[in-house]
């Protein structure tokens, strides 16, 4: 999925928190620009 | 004995839950945006389609305010029954080990199933026999049951596996016919087949009202 964010750092805690559930599935963050 | 039913934006099987609990004792609902759990003795995570499902089964509804509410009536030693969709709040939500993905063929299942009842020591199995069946339904689309290979080993050997589907009749692909399980303290128990929808001969079984009988603190 492709967000807007301001702070890209935040992504993986996003990650973490909501958008995967690391038990079932993986994810990786790629900065477009 | 005070039931509290959790309703969220999107549950369907709330008030069946409530309806069964009254048959033994006060059963009220629980608004998802209201923390205070107004003094009940058991909690009960229905199931539906919190948030229409979407991200992944569960995973918004874990961020209701209510949930933090469960999540220390949990600690305290509450008991809370996750049924089905409420099954997969408490997995997201960390209260529950694993977590459940699509069926195996990608099919919805709704049909009538045996579970065997193995463990006991529960507030929601305490008046069933170890390898006891119940008959009850199953309808979902996401209940599969996974959790890695040593999680799973761990919860068997601490005597978190609760209810496993009778052999053959496994109807989403669970993980060693797994349908339900136990937090480590085993007052937080989750499960995919509905009790609340066997709670009276009419409806073809009332095997489920064991389960809502009586369910003290562990």
């Amino acid at each position: 999925m492709e967000l807007e964010v301001e702070d890209p750092s935040q992504l993986p805690a996003m990650c973490e928190k909501l958008l995967a559930n690391p038990l079932i599935e993986d994810y990786e963050v790629e900065v477009l620009s | 004995m005070k039931f509290g039913i959790v309703r969220f934006p999107g549950s369907c099987d709330e008030v069946d839950a409530q309806l069964a609990c009254s048959r033994f004792g006060e059963a009220e609902l629980l608004w998802h945006r209201d923390s205070d759990l107004r003094g009940v003795d058991a909690v009960i995570v229905p199931g539906g389609f919190s948030y229409g499902d979407y991200l992944r089964p569960g995973a918004i509804a874990r961020f209701s305010p209510v949930m933090a509410s469960v999540a220390d009536f949990a600690r305290d030693g509450g008991p809370v029954l996750g049924i089905c969709n409420g099954f997969q709040v408490l997995c997201e939500a960390g209260l529950l080990p694993g977590a459940l993905l699509d069926n195996a063929g990608l099919k919805f299942a709704c049909r009538q199933v045996e579970v065997v009842v193995e463990q006991t020591d529960t507030p929601f199995t305490r008046a069933c026999e170890a390898g006891e069946r119940l008959s009850i339904p199953t309808k979902h689309m996401s209940g599969r049951y996974y959790a890695p290979d040593e999680m799973l080993d761990r919860l068997e050997a601490g005597g978190q596996v609760v209810f496993r589907y009778a052999e053959g009749q496994n109807p989403n692909g669970s993980l060693r016919d797994i349908a339900g399980v136990s937090n480590e303290a085993g007052n937080v128990v989750g499960l995919m087949p509905h009790p609340e929808h066997a709670v009276d001969p009419l409806l073809g079984s009332a095997d489920g009202a064991k389960l809502l009988a009586e369910p003290v603190a562990a």
